[in-house]
């Protein structure tokens, strides 16, 4: 059952098209991450369902109502902003308390959900405290019980972890998941951060541009990129131009060496220059296992980076890196050695340029 | 802000504009009515004919130079010092120049007076004390800004590096430290030559020449002169505000004393 | 390697080895010492003879008592703190109202440019000038009086007088408005868009905003500047000299006609009249630093 729907989403700022083409429908309960570079429309596009922002074209559904028009205030949608944007005014338990006294619901009911807020986020003594006694993840918590408070069919937050360490991130993304998926609400979630969105949603919607390049769960995003934008933002990967050879047999090639592809090449001809993309944990040593593509290679670099190293070598005139699990007792090449290295025709993607 | 309010915006803008220019344009429509039945600058012309007044308004330029270089002298040194190596009279120092927020113009007057006007102080005849009164009154503002300035840049290493090639403290400090802050040195320099040119109470009770009471005395005794007076001292002001925006932007330019 | 012997080099530091102190002084008594003579000294006077008696020079509270005694006196600081009032609350909600106008009303952003420019030369404009300028508008010969009185209008058949405490009140305006609109933008700037959207998202209307978020986040930076223009107009002699010929009574005019000579018939009476407008002005300022302090905690 979609719960959130945008339909035909398109937002024009004088010259600039911030949002072209924009239709997406969210699941209730669904944890749906808006992911891509700066300026490429994700805040736009979640400002627009929070009502700060009215659509050029198209229309915004919540549970088959048109709220496309409504203004913010009369929305249902709760909003975490980057920010934190707490009152300073008021103390963490007036803050959480502050919508349900707007809509005017009994001192008992407030003093019931605040605590209940407040459990739910672990600042059970921090009542009494104002946001300038906080700490930063403390106040992004406070920020997050205070949209929750109020019930809303959606929840949204604006890239809500930026401002924080790296460290406190990690922490507070994963807590923001599990209320999320305690509550059973329905999430949008704006960042910027690739590994986030890969670690905590059901699905993703890569943006660039101000278009939409997939929509996918972290697992089909990572492993079946459909676009060269999509591959090169979410992980690393190895990218390279080549020119088809034979069509109907997957067959590429790269700097004169020929490559086995697993991916259909319809519609493509012999001589048709195409981006592909190989993932570095794809690709191993030949001498250990040999698979569909053997390439001959020279080794440049070697970066040890714990559990996992990195090897940077030279297939014919392109730079491949290759990650490895980290294994003390396997002997790894020298810099400047000649080598062998191999992969699967499965890991060989073919990208739209 | 919804279209209603923005009619409110309006409202008080233009208000507050017409309050503003109300008394302007009045006093320079009166100023051009010197001649009888027509519209002339002759008020201007017998203004600069009035020796009265050219006394008065070079004597205030020059207490406003005067009053600036006393400043830079004092102020910039003691500023640097305090920066760089004597940050336990920041407190002390920074309470002295707000002293003159506390005290009014017209009771610092009252003391300097009273204080300096017998033996053996007797100095309330000489310059001296004019100058001194105005460095006072413009301390604040002047002080203010060259600390402003020395915060902008770091003194520290500018002073290590020039002392690692052989430069002493006179060197750093008027051919360095000096330089580096002339934005805000001459923010702080105008302010204070604002302040100079319209005071009043300190040039009147000491009876020195200056540009202000001889305001005071043009209102009691010519009826279009002070008009014409008056329109230069406001074109003054704005001239001084207009520089000091000029070079900087978030510098205070208002004051709040001297009236 | 660094060796002992680059230690003993004899150039002076920046950073002093902690025995050194004794120098450290020296860059900061010019300073002290003309602060001390021509701002502590005579400050100090006024201080310790209020509280003399003017021929015996033995300590007593004799001077303050006899000023509270004498009406005249009283009333002069009455009228100083009416005025003051008058116009710390008028110009204060004036020049907020235009503050939020220009800055957050929806105008062009050239209006704010120019509203702060004009209101940085008004108020320095203050002291003879203007009040000769209220005297070329208002006065009985005033060009305005004129213009009024030829459309059939005239102000002073209606009871409208210039010079004043009411008159006055309105020349005063035309600094403290000013200087509420300079010192409040800061704070209407450090209204942050995201607490009006957070509002707006937790459903409160533009009026819930006001009033639960923007108004009192903003009070204590228009309490504290209020109070600041208190100060201002308590402290203001020259324009009401100008204005009135010192006829009217504030604390102000008292004091300046005590310099031209003694007046009250007592010099300890001076000083004791000096030293209370210096506490009235001590008051002020320590109120205004402290809800300053808040509002800068809040608006960080």
């Amino acid at each position: 059952m979609t719960h959130l729907t945008l339909s035909n989403i398109s937002k024009q700022f004088g010259e600039t098209a911030a949002v072209q083409d924009f239709n997406l429908e969210v699941e209730k309960g669904e944890f749906v991450s808006f992911l891509g570079p700066s300026g490429c429309g994700k805040t736009t596009t979640l400002r627009m369902i929070a009502g700060f922002e009215i659509p050029t074209t198209g229309k915004v559904t919540i549970d088959d109502a048109d709220i496309t028009d409504k203004a913010p205030n009369q929305r249902d949608v709760g909003m975490v902003f980057q920010a934190y944007a707490l009152f300073p005014n008021m103390s963490v338990a007036q803050n959480i308390g502050f919508g349900m006294r707007i809509h005017r619901e009994s001192k008992a009911a407030i003093k019931q959900r605040v605590e209940e807020m407040l459990a739910l986020i672990h600042l059970e003594k921090k009542g009494n405290s104002y946001p300038y006694q906080l700490s930063g993840g403390q106040q992004q918590r406070v920020a997050l019980a205070r949209a929750l408070a109020n019930r809303p069919q959606v929840l949204l937050l604006d890239e809500p972890l930026s401002a924080l360490d790296a460290k406190i991130r990690v922490q507070l993304r994963a807590e923001i998941r599990s209320i999320q998926r305690k509550l059973g609400i329905t999430a949008i979630y704006v960042t910027h951060d690739q590994e986030e969105a890969l670690s905590i949603s059901d699905r993703i919607v890569v943006m660039y541009e101000g278009k939409i390049e997939q929509v996918g769960t972290p697992f089909q995003i990572y492993n079946f990129p459909q676009t060269a934008f999509v591959a090169s933002f979410v992980g690393t990967l190895n990218t390279a131009t080549a020119e088809v050879v034979d069509p109907a047999n997957r067959l590429i090639s790269m700097d004169g060496i020929q490559l086995q592809s697993a991916e259909e090449m319809e519609g493509m001809q012999k001589g048709d220059k195409v981006s592909i993309a190989i993932r570095p944990e794809r690709i191993s040593f030949a001498a250990q296992e040999k698979k569909a593509n053997i390439l001959d290679c020279q080794i440049e670099n070697i970066t040890f980076l714990g559990s996992v190293v990195r090897i940077q070598v030279l297939v014919g005139k392109t730079h491949f890196y290759m990650d490895t699990f980290n294994n003390p007792f396997l002997e790894l090449p020298k810099i400047g050695d000649k080598d062998q290295v191999t992969c699967s025709r499965e890991a060989v993607l073919v990208l739209k340029a | 802000m919804k279209n209603g309010g923005k009619v409110w915006s309006w409202f008080w803008m233009i208000l507050g504009i017409v309050y503003f220019f109300l008394p302007l344009v009045a006093t320079f429509i009166f100023s051009l009515r010197a001649k009888k039945g027509v519209l002339s600058f002759l008020a201007y012309q017998q203004l600069f004919n009035d020796s009265g007044f050219i006394k008065g308004f070079s004597y205030s330029i020059l207490w406003g130079v005067l009053t600036i270089i006393v400043g830079i002298l004092i102020f910039v040194p003691t500023a640097y010092w305090v920066r760089l190596r004597a940050p336990q009279f920041r407190t002390a120092v920074e309470f002295i120049t707000l002293l003159p927020f506390v005290i009014p113009a017209i009771v610092f007057v009252f003391g300097l007076v009273r204080t300096f006007s017998h033996p053996p102080f007797l100095i309330v005849d000489s310059p001296v004390l004019l100058i001194a009164g105005y460095t006072v009154l413009s301390m604040p503002y002047m002080y203010r800004s060259i600390d402003t300035g020395l915060r902008s840049i770091d003194v520290r290493t500018l002073t290590e590096a020039a002392q690692s090639l052989g430069a002493g403290w006179a060197t750093i400090l008027f051919q360095i430290i000096l330089p580096n802050i002339r934005v805000a040195i001459l923010s702080g320099a105008f302010l204070s030559f604002a302040i100079v040119m319209g005071e009043y109470i300190l040039a009147q009770y000491l009876a020195k020449p200056a540009f202000a009471p001889f305001l005071a005395y043009l209102i009691q005794e010519k009826a279009y002169e002070p008009a014409a007076a008056t329109i230069i001292s406001f074109a003054l002001t704005w001239a001084c505000m207009g520089i000091i925006n000029l070079f900087g932007r978030g510098q205070q330019t208002q004051i709040a004393g001297g009236h | 390697m660094t060796t002992l012997n680059s230690v003993k080099r004899d150039a002076p530091l920046a950073r002093p080895a902690p025995h050194k102190m004794s120098w450290v002084w020296l860059g900061v008594t010019p300073f002290f010492l003309f602060a001390f003579i021509f701002l502590l000294y005579p400050s100090s006077t006024i201080a310790i003879r209020s509280f003399q008696n003017t021929t015996t020079h033995v300590f007593t509270f004799d001077n303050f008592v006899h000023l509270l005694q004498n009406p005249n006196l009283v009333n002069a600081y009455w009228i100083s703190i009416k005025i003051s009032l008058i116009t710390s609350l008028g110009g204060g909600i004036f020049g907020f109202l235009l503050a939020y106008s220009a800055i957050r009303g929806g105008l062009p952003p050239f209006m704010r440019t120019s509203l702060m420019t004009f209101c940085g030369v008004a108020s320095n404009f203050a002291g003879i000038p203007l009040a000769f300028a209220f005297i070329a508008l208002l006065s009985p010969s005033g060009v305005l009086t004129g213009w009024l009185r030829s459309v059939g209008y005239n102000p002073y058949f209606h009871g409208f007088q210039l010079y004043t405490f009411w008159g006055l009140s309105m020349v005063y305006m035309y600094f403290q408005f000013p200087l509420m609109v300079l010192v409040i933008s800061p704070a209407i700037d450090g209204l942050r868009r995201e607490w009006l959207e957070a509002a707006e998202n937790l459903g409160a209307s533009s009026f819930q905003y006001w009033r639960y978020v923007a108004f009192p986040i903003l009070l204590p930076s228009i309490l504290g500047t209020m109070i600041l223009l208190f100060g201002n107009s308590f402290g203001a002699f020259a324009t009401a000299q100008a204005l009135t010929g010192g006829s009217i009574n504030l604390v102000t005019i008292m004091i300046g006609a005590q310099l031209r000579g003694d007046v009250l018939g007592d010099a300890g009476l001076g000083y004791a009249l000096a030293l209370g407008m210096v506490l009235v002005m001590a008051v002020a300022i320590t109120g205004y630093t402290l809800l300053q302090r808040k509002s800068e905690r809040w608006l960080r």
